[in-house]
């Protein structure tokens, strides 16, 4: 049930996959525009570089989470889904790890941005992609909740990102601590207990979320 | 940071006005808003 | 009128008392000087936001348990009330750091801790505003609830690791040992305050929600509150 849930969501993205493409230059004009904020001060680009590039990614995931329920709103498909005798739990988990791999892409697409724009680059690539790759997890978790919950309103534009930003304040310090120590070197280690932080998070959010998505979409 | 902070009463006096006219408010808004919801 | 009116005044009388002890009576503090005095409010207001923000959660898990709508109500409340104390508690903290340290936020844990759970609770009241069916705005308000809740100690500690580098010294958990009247009677009165808050606002929200069936909604429910 989850790998059909899930076939179902990777087959709708690959069929927008144009859309991903234009988060991809939203999230590029982003960083585009924090240099700008800042001002040509490579140093501080530099500086500032993981703030940036996790700010860009969050602002990204605010469109592509809304927009993976953009489908169960046309067609009034969600309720249909309801009906089928499969389970919340499959119905979430598939659409949550379709939100995370596509966030993932954009993360990793997003890095040689930041390398160009910012001079910020490294070597510890493995380790750079461990940290998109918790960070980008926790915020599809409650972000795919919040995504079903607003994709009814009126209001889902705004309220959205007013319910994810607070909530994933320590996913965002914990990757954003990570990828700094990662691009400006790390003498103590302590990426470690960051990525430690995350994990914990995703952990806490992707259960509770799970437990919590049928009251959620329920009738 | 050490060594004596010396005056400060008008961030006391602030501190206090503004913690009790947040609950004269508060208490105000909650009996117009009680008296206005209809008892059914 | 509610016998949360009561609890009202109980809680202003002894914040009067309180206060007065704590601006008139106690003795400047020995560092701090007269800046001190700001704890006799502010950390009751704190005592007492912690426990606003247990209430909310306690009650959102109660509602979702057996679907009660007077639980509903007391989320609404609990809501509000974790709001107005978590804006003071910001606003206090901002107005003692500003003489102590120079600046207005110092990034400490415990009040960065506070704001973005103030954030989160704006964001869930707003929700409620949105949502018109009853039945969703009482089951999305306490699932946000519990997970905004459940985030608190880890958006406390995240906060305290991040500024650990940075942090010279944390505001004084324990107020100068000379007087502990004052903050006593004042949390008490904070506590009574909140107490009848609470009343107040639930018996708000019941009415409504009660009005709300008259106007047309599922009567069956709209009989159990009445």
């Amino acid at each position: 049930m989850l790998i059909a849930a899930l076939r179902k969501e990777l087959l709708l993205q690959w069929r927008t996959r144009g859309q991903l493409m234009a988060v991809f230059v939203f999230g590029a004009a982003a960083l585009l525009l924090f240099s700008f904020a800042v001002g040509p001060n490579a140093q501080m680009l530099r500086m500032f570089s993981g703030g940036f590039l996790w700010l860009g990614l969050l602002l990204s995931s605010t469109l592509t989470l809304s927009e993976s329920f953009h489908s169960e709103m046309e067609n009034r498909a969600l309720e249909g889904l309801i009906l089928l005798p499969s389970s919340s739990f499959a119905l979430y988990y598939g659409k949550a790890i379709a939100n995370w791999i596509q966030l993932t892409l954009l993360g990793i697409a997003l890095v040689p941005v930041m390398v160009v724009l910012y001079d910020a680059g490294t070597t510890d690539l493995l380790t750079l992609l461990l940290i998109i790759v918790l960070g980008t997890a926790g915020l599809s978790a409650p972000g795919t909740l919040y995504g079903a919950m607003t994709a009814q309103l009126k209001a889902k534009q705004t309220l959205l990102p007013l319910l994810l930003f607070p909530l994933i304040v320590p996913a965002l310090l914990a990757s954003v601590k990570a990828t700094s120590l990662v691009i400006h070197g790390d003498p103590m280690n302590q990426r470690t207990a960051w990525i430690v932080l995350l994990a914990a998070f995703d952990l806490i959010y992707w259960s509770l979320c799970g437990l919590l998505y049928g009251r959620v979409i329920e009738d | 940071m050490s060594g004596v902070v010396v005056g400060g009463w008008e961030y006391v006096w602030a501190a206090y006005g503004i913690t009790g006219a947040a609950f004269a408010i508060y208490i105000t808004s909650l009996i117009v808003r009680l008296r206005g919801a209809r008892k059914s | 009128m509610n016998k949360g009116i009561w609890f009202i005044v109980v809680g202003v009388v002894l914040l009067l008392i309180g206060s007065y002890l704590g601006l008139f009576v106690a003795p400047a503090e020995q560092y701090m000087g007269e800046v001190q005095r700001i704890m006799y409010v502010h950390v009751p207001t704190a005592w007492n936001w912690m426990l606003a923000v247990i209430f909310t959660f306690v009650a959102a898990i109660a509602f979702l348990f057996n679907n009660d709508y007077k639980w509903d109500a007391r989320v609404e409340a609990g809501l509000e009330v974790s709001a107005l104390l978590a804006t003071l508690l910001c606003v206090q903290g901002a107005v003692w750091a500003k003489p102590t340290w120079g600046v207005w936020w110092d990034w400490d844990p415990r009040l960065t801790s506070v704001a973005v759970l103030l954030f989160a609770t704006l964001g869930i009241i707003a929700l409620r505003q949105f949502v018109d069916d009853p039945r969703r705005r009482a089951i999305w308000s306490s699932v946000a609830t519990i997970i905004a809740s459940v985030d608190l100690p880890i958006v406390y500690y995240s906060v305290k690791w991040w500024n650990s580098l940075h942090q010279q010294q944390s505001t004084p958990e324990t107020v100068s040992s000379q007087f502990h009247v004052p903050l006593r009677i004042n949390a008490f009165a904070v506590l009574f305050l909140m107490i009848g808050f609470i009343m107040l606002r639930s018996e708000i929200a019941r009415r409504q929600l009660a009005n709300e069936s008259a106007d047309g909604w599922n009567t069956r429910e709209a009989g159990e509150l009445a």
